[in-house]
């Protein structure tokens, strides 16, 4: 019997032991501490505490005005997404990775440029504002404002989940069912959809937990009117600038919890679908 | 028997499959009209007022502060993202430990959490009273309320671009490469030196890019450690935020384009970084 | 200064890959370790390079104590199935690798290495591809630089696993005339992993098949292929 030899990919026991620890460490300081402490500030003045600022009518219509928002842009958002995977996979035109870019261009632009913008073309010195004030419309610090900048900081979430995935599974199953006399909607629906619909699903929660959680974007468009245009996370600088340290974390812990229950059901799909996300996660 | 004369119609569109002007007619429409055009508001606004006023608005001391702050911040987040998103990724492909799934999933904790959560968590976090605040105050180091909390925050808010970009690349790379160094009596330094980094250093570079861009446009999670101290602590998105609300348009705009053409300036790197990587498969 | 083999054994979670393969085979000779996908072929050529460690058994060569040995240090010529050429780095680079790895008082000059590149690319059959990159070659093209990577640390052993799996019937054909001729000219021992009979009785000057992780039969193809010990041996053969 031979010596103990390690296997050459594998690494020695102290490095093993130094990287983990190293990130194990830095997850832990960086990442869950936060986390921690979210939830520990919450119920640090009772529990009573927390479920009173929970139901204050100003944190209520904090929620409900997020989960509008959200409601708007995530379909059209959705919509979107699922034309520009179809038009980019299954046909060849010119100019097609330019305008996956494009696509991709609001992820690169920080949030609260993504405000300016809006402001820029809807404000009172902007290209439409006059002319909207004129009709009595209101885009900047009302719920349309918010809308807009929701629906630009989760622009690709969807699309970019689709594309890949969908130019991976290529043209053949489509052409078949053409073949075979099937209309596009039709196509669509039957053979499309069922092969894209985890992938679907899970750029749609990607795409709801960012319009939920978005802050840039939205503080530049809001004018932060307590009770009419706060969403969630305004509402939590609003407390906490009001030293209202109790509030801001209680609302924040609900947050919280809502972006553990996106990872939980992002890490559900991707184990349990792993192979049909996997083109995705290529790219 | 002659097949000459038939003759089948050819369809009118060079496309087998319909919805191909629908889809791609919305498509460019939504993209237009939501993010293009807002975007050319923006990018014109200078040429309305003069260069020279641009000029003007971003040349003085506290708006100059800043971008340095949010650019050379972002940069040093990005390169230590780098180095231990690498080393997250590495665990994670390489190491087999119980709890590795849960620690998987928490890596893309700052995604999913609102960043004006993660702003209030860090400012408590890293105040002077804070859990690790009080344990850095008594060596005498400050990190809320100074630069270093836009350091932090940044790094926070980078960290999933980093891992995840490297990690796929390194799982599909697969250990071939280093089996081949090993039998060419490479030491195992060597091969990590020689052969992964190298084959790594596309994905590598593709996260910090990511990092760096997603870091220099943070707002919500920055705004609440950093003290907003000016041109001390006060980050470029901040500054605009607050030039809107004093109605200099101008200024905000001129602050606004510089950060817009260092996102094309990280969108053009990324795409080169993309065809390069692309050409050494 | 032979290679010995002595009952051999690994087990992969449950799995026993390898129950105890023996064989020996004199120095210089071509030897094929053939069967179906699963028989532990494999598993005892990684051995034999040290990138799997052996649970039990010995394997002495030129007097060595060869499992006591890191992969690092046997000097053996390892050509993958795969290719696993560096990719980013040139043909010239790749082949030198295992010489600019070496301590620097072992190290050949950079002029030495130029010339050593020039002469193993002349020797696989590929002139003047130095600058190329691994993925500008065809498939044949980059196993003839494996090759020639593998030989260039002048090897004690040359292992290949099932090096022409990936390529077409003609490639195949022709690399593996050269892989005989280049053994011939280098006189090392060679270990050649297939799952292809009419390969491993074309090349090679001693024959193992094996089955379920362990060796059926050993000997020259003749041997093997006019008497076989096992039916599962003449079965196999008979495919």
């Amino acid at each position: 019997m031979s010596r103990r030899l390690a296997n050459p990919t594998e690494d020695p026991l102290w490095l093993k032991l130094t990287l983990g620890i190293i990130a194990v460490g830095f997850i832990a300081i960086m990442l869950l501490l936060p986390l921690v402490l979210v939830f520990k500030e919450a119920l640090a003045s009772g529990v009573k505490t927390f479920f009173s600022a929970m139901v204050e009518p100003d944190t209520l219509a904090a929620v409900k005005l997020s989960l509008l928002a959200a409601a708007i842009a995530v379909p059209l958002n959705t919509v979107f997404g699922i034309a520009a995977a179809w038009s980019i996979a299954k046909f060849d035109f010119r100019g097609k990775t330019f305008l996956v870019t494009l696509i991709d261009l609001p992820f690169s632009v920080s949030p609260v440029v993504a405000g300016l913008v809006y402001v820029l073309v809807f404000g009172m010195q902007g290209w439409l504002g006059p002319t909207l004030a004129g009709y009595d419309i209101r885009i900047l610090f009302s719920l349309p404002g918010i809308v807009l900048a929701t629906i630009f900081v989760t622009f690709p979430f969807v699309a970019r989940e689709l594309i890949p995935l969908m130019v991976d599974q290529g043209r053949d199953e489509e052409e078949a069912a053409a073949t075979l006399g099937a209309s596009g909607f039709q196509t669509f629906l039957r053979v499309t959809l069922p092969n894209i619909k985890w992938g679907l699903l899970y750029g749609i929660l990607l795409c709801n937990a960012r319009a939920l959680g978005e802050f840039g974007a939205v503080s530049v468009l809001s004018g932060h009117i307590r009770g009419q245009t706060n969403t969630m996370p305004l509402h939590v600088q609003l407390l906490y600038d009001n030293y209202d340290y109790a509030g801001a974390f209680a609302v924040a812990a609900l947050l919280a919890m809502l972006a553990l229950l996106t990872l939980a059901l992002k890490s559900f799909l991707e184990w349990r679908y792993a192979d049909e996300l996997a083109a995705s996660h290529r790219h | 028997m002659s097949a000459i004369g038939l003759k089948i119609p050819l369809p009118k569109s060079r496309h087998v499959l319909p919805g191909f002007g629908l889809s791609l007619g919305f498509t460019i429409f939504y993209l237009t009209s939501l993010v293009l055009i807002p975007l050319l508001a923006l990018v014109l606004r200078p040429f309305e007022l003069g260069l020279d006023g641009m000029w003007n608005a971003i040349s003085t001391p506290r708006v100059m502060a800043s971008l340095r702050l949010s650019f050379g911040m972002a940069l040093a987040a990005a390169v230590i993202d780098s180095v231990f998103g690498f080393i997250i990724a590495w665990v994670l492909v390489r190491y087999r430990f119980p709890g590795k799934a849960l620690l998987d999933a928490v890596i893309d904790l700052p995604f999913a959490l609102p960043t004006a959560v993660a702003g209030i968590a860090l400012s408590t976090l890293y105040a002077p009273t804070g859990w690790i605040g009080s344990i850095l105050m008594e060596h005498g180091i400050k990190i809320a309320y100074t630069p270093w909390g836009v350091l932090v925050a940044m790094i926070f808010i980078s960290l999933p671009f980093t891992v995840r970009t490297v990690q796929p690349v390194l799982s599909e790379i697969g250990r071939d490469m280093e089996e081949a160094a090993a039998t060419l009596g490479a030491t195992r330094l060597q091969s990590i030196g020689r052969v992964v980094l190298p084959m790594m250093l596309p994905a590598i570079l593709t996260g910090a890019a990511m990092a760096f861009a997603r870091a220099a446009g943070e707002y919500g999670s920055i705004i609440f450690i950093a003290g907003n101290i000016p041109a001390v602590s006060e980050i470029a998105p901040l500054l605009i935020v607050i030039k809107l609300e004093q109605y200099d348009y101008a200024g905000a705009a001129a602050v606004g384009v510089v950060m817009l053409a260092a996102s094309f300036i990280m969108l053009l790197a990324l795409n080169g970084l993309q065809s390069w990587a692309a050409k050494r498969r | 200064m032979s290679l010995v083999v002595d009952s051999v054994t690994k087990k992969f979670a449950r799995f026993p890959a390898l129950k105890g393969a023996s064989f020996v085979a004199p120095q210089g000779a071509f030897v094929s370790l053939l069967g179906p996908s699963g028989s532990g072929k494999t598993t005892l050529l990684r051995i034999l390079g040290g990138l799997e460690v052996a649970d039990s058994g010995s394997v002495r060569f030129a007097d060595l104590n060869w499992l006591d040995m890191p992969a690092r240090t046997r000097n053996a010529g390892f050509v993958f199935q795969q290719y696993a050429l560096f990719k980013h780095m040139t043909v010239a680079d790749n082949i030198a690798f295992g010489l600019k790895v070496r301590p620097r008082d072992r190290r050949p000059s950079r002029a030495d290495i130029a010339k050593r590149v020039t002469e193993l690319l002349a020797l696989v059959q590929l002139p003047g591809l130095e600058a190329r990159y691994p993925s500008q070659l065809s498939g044949g093209q980059r196993q003839r630089v494996a090759l020639a990577r593998a030989l260039a640390i002048d090897p004690r052993m040359l292992l290949l696993d099932e090096p022409f799996g990936a390529l077409d019937a003609k490639v195949r054909k022709e690399l593996r005339a050269d892989l005989r001729r280049i053994h011939d000219h280098a006189g090392v021992t060679t270990v050649f992993v297939t799952h292809d009979q009419e390969e491993a009785f074309a090349v090679a000057d001693l024959v193992a098949v094996m089955k379920d992780g362990r060796i059926e039969q050993y000997g020259t193809p003749q041997d093997v292929r006019r008497d076989p010990k096992t039916a599962f041996v003449s079965e196999f053969l008979s495919v």
